[in-house]
């Protein structure tokens, strides 16, 4: 087997005493990409932190190919393993020397004008009228591209990406997963995003790792249903969607539990529903359909109330039900579908 | 209110006449503030940094007693830097009492505060980002520091800018340390302080008048680096 680009083993990590963020065990394979989807203060940032060896962890090891490292080692310098922020930092220098920066302080100074306007250009900013500006006369999106641009101007081994297009135009979004992306296919460059836009992850990643309370689990696609939940008749809890329909699953093992469905217990199906035994059947409207490229199967988003419900189906059914965006259709899935999440029921995290 | 318009005449003469007198005191407030500035810079940027970048115990309270200084009354500077540097000092031996060197002592003592509690503020106020984009762009840790100072230029000059006033205008120590030796460790300020006393206040606002002229070709080389440093 191929060594590992991250071997990470009984990672434990605080702030001030407090836990953030709790591994036993995770393996990243070189050359992949890996997406972290969780909500916010779920350990992600401080996962990417640890990755790019900003920080060393409270306990644990971080073996990166085939040395545990820590912050200033010479490994990370040499393989160029960066990171950047969801608000990335620029200095207060042209956008010229905040790209050269990385190269100049590694003495690489040859052709470096050429490196900074290729690498401006990655980003899908011209190098004319950008090379001199100073860094104060930029827009949000154009600043977290020229951070990029920094960053690959490099050519590192591994890229971690926290959120990168979280506060960006659509444009510069598009220009960022782009040039991202580009890392990997150029250079074999590993990949490591937090995104809140998990379509985007689904669609581009290898592996997905969810993130909930510092806690990482290795899973296949899931909806998360938000709370509040009632307790009902037996040994059931209902949630009242916003729209008066109800959802219903069995009691949480604890107050405060998170409620997701895996993907494939979900079903979609065209209205009127034939009845096929799920007690849940939602009324919503499809929204996206998405092609999954490692599998060609298509994931179908349907948002019902507030809630959004993701899929993977079949390209004939989607064809003989017609599921396509701004369609009403029923999800159905059984009581015992809604699993829940606790700091305690996390399954293995590799 | 004749002596208004005769300092300001007087002025020019002095300066465009090569006054030797005027021009002695001049030499010797130029290289005794270039002194003491050099030395307080060269002490205080890491101090301030260190101070403003580290957190150890106690740090707070020497974060206070840094600030208290910057109220040191100059005349006190005078009387320590005197009682240090006479015959009778622990430092006496040195001759350095009554020398431009002296004054320089003195000053850098006054300017130190100031470097430093300026310098911590700027780097107090340095984005919570740049250490780890620093980090991840592959900087070890004396490209840290050094591109962190570099960061915060603006404020050093600042702190810069403001000990240089202070230490350019101080009477006390340059008094009680240099005694105001004419030829020797006369600054403009105590000349001012002395013609002054004499009734000669044409000539005082000659040389007050000086004072402010060299204070604003600094300046105007600070505005110039400013600009500079912008990009």
């Amino acid at each position: 087997m191929k060594q590992p680009a991250y071997h990470i083993s009984d990672l434990e990590h605080r702030y001030n005493r407090h836990p953030v963020l709790s591994i036993e065990e995770l393996l990243i394979r070189p050359a992949s990409i890996t997406g972290l989807i969780g909500p916010n203060g779920s350990g992600k940032s401080t996962f990417l932190k640890l990755l790019a060896f900003i920080e060393s962890p409270t306990a644990g090891r971080i073996v990166y190919r085939d040395a545990p490292l820590q912050p200033f080692a010479d490994a990370v310098r040499r393989d160029r393993i960066t990171m950047l922020t969801q608000e990335p930092y620029l200095l207060k220098r042209s956008v010229a020397d905040n790209i050269a920066y990385g190269l100049k302080i590694r003495g690489e100074t040859e052709q470096l004008t050429d490196r900074v306007a290729q690498a401006l250009n990655w980003v899908g900013l011209e190098a004319g009228a950008f090379l001199k500006r100073p860094w104060y006369e930029l827009s949000g999106g154009e600043a977290q591209r020229v951070a990029l641009a920094a960053r690959l101007v490099l050519k590192p081994r591994v890229l971690l990406l926290d959120e990168p297009t979280a506060n960006v135009d659509a444009d510069s979004a598009w220009l960022i997963k782009d040039a991202s992306l580009k890392a990997r296919k150029e250079w074999g460059t590993t990949l490591v995003i937090a995104s809140h836009d998990w379509h985007w992850l689904y669609e581009i990643c290898d592996g997905v790792l969810h993130f909930f309370a510092g806690r990482v689990f290795r899973t296949r696609m899931v909806s998360f249903i938000a709370g509040p939940w009632e307790p009902a008749d037996g040994n059931v809890v209902v949630k009242k969607m916003a729209d008066g329909q109800i959802i219903q699953a069995e009691r949480p093992p604890q107050a405060g539990a998170l409620a997701l469905v895996a993907s494939d217990t979900i079903k979609v199906s065209r209205l009127p529903a034939e009845p096929s035994g799920e007690v849940n059947a939602v009324r919503g409207t499809v929204t996206r359909l998405l092609l999954e490229k490692s599998t060609g199967l298509l994931i179908v988003t349907v948002v019902a109330g507030r809630s959004t419900f993701t899929t993977k189906v079949a390209p004939e059914k989607i064809a003989a039900d017609q599921l396509v965006p701004g369609r009403e259709v029923a999800v159905l899935f059984d009581t015992t579908a809604v699993r829940w999440l606790d700091s305690e029921s996390l399954g293995p995290s590799s | 209110m004749n002596f208004l318009i005769e300092g300001i005449q007087q002025a020019f003469v002095l300066l465009l006449t090569g006054d030797g007198q005027t021009y002695s005191a001049v030499y010797a407030t130029v290289t005794v503030s270039g002194g003491s500035m050099l030395a307080s810079l060269v002490i205080g940027i890491p101090l301030g940094f260190a101070l403003g970048y580290f957190n150890f115990p106690g740090r707070r309270q020497v974060r206070t007693i840094v600030d208290t200084l910057l109220a040191l009354p100059t005349v006190f500077i005078g009387l320590l830097v005197y009682a240090f540097l006479s015959r009778s000092g622990p430092f006496g031996e040195a001759g350095l009492l009554f020398t431009l060197t002296g004054i320089a002592i003195g000053q850098t003592v006054l300017a130190l505060p100031i470097v430093i509690a300026l310098t911590a503020a700027a780097i107090e106020g340095l984005d919570r980002q740049l250490r780890p984009t620093l980090i991840t762009l592959g900087a070890d840790r004396r490209q840290l520091v050094l591109s962190s100072l570099w960061e915060i230029r603006h404020g050093i000059l600042a702190a810069a800018v403001t000990a240089y006033g202070r230490v350019m205008t101080e009477v006390g120590i340059s008094m009680m340390v240099g005694g105001n030796i004419k030829w020797h460790t006369r600054t403009i300020t105590t000349a001012i302080a002395l013609e002054t006393n004499k009734g000669e206040f044409a000539m005082g606002i000659a040389l007050g008048l000086v004072l402010l002229a060299i204070a604003f070709a600094v300046n105007l080389s600070v505005s110039a680096l400013r600009k500079r440093a912008r990009t």
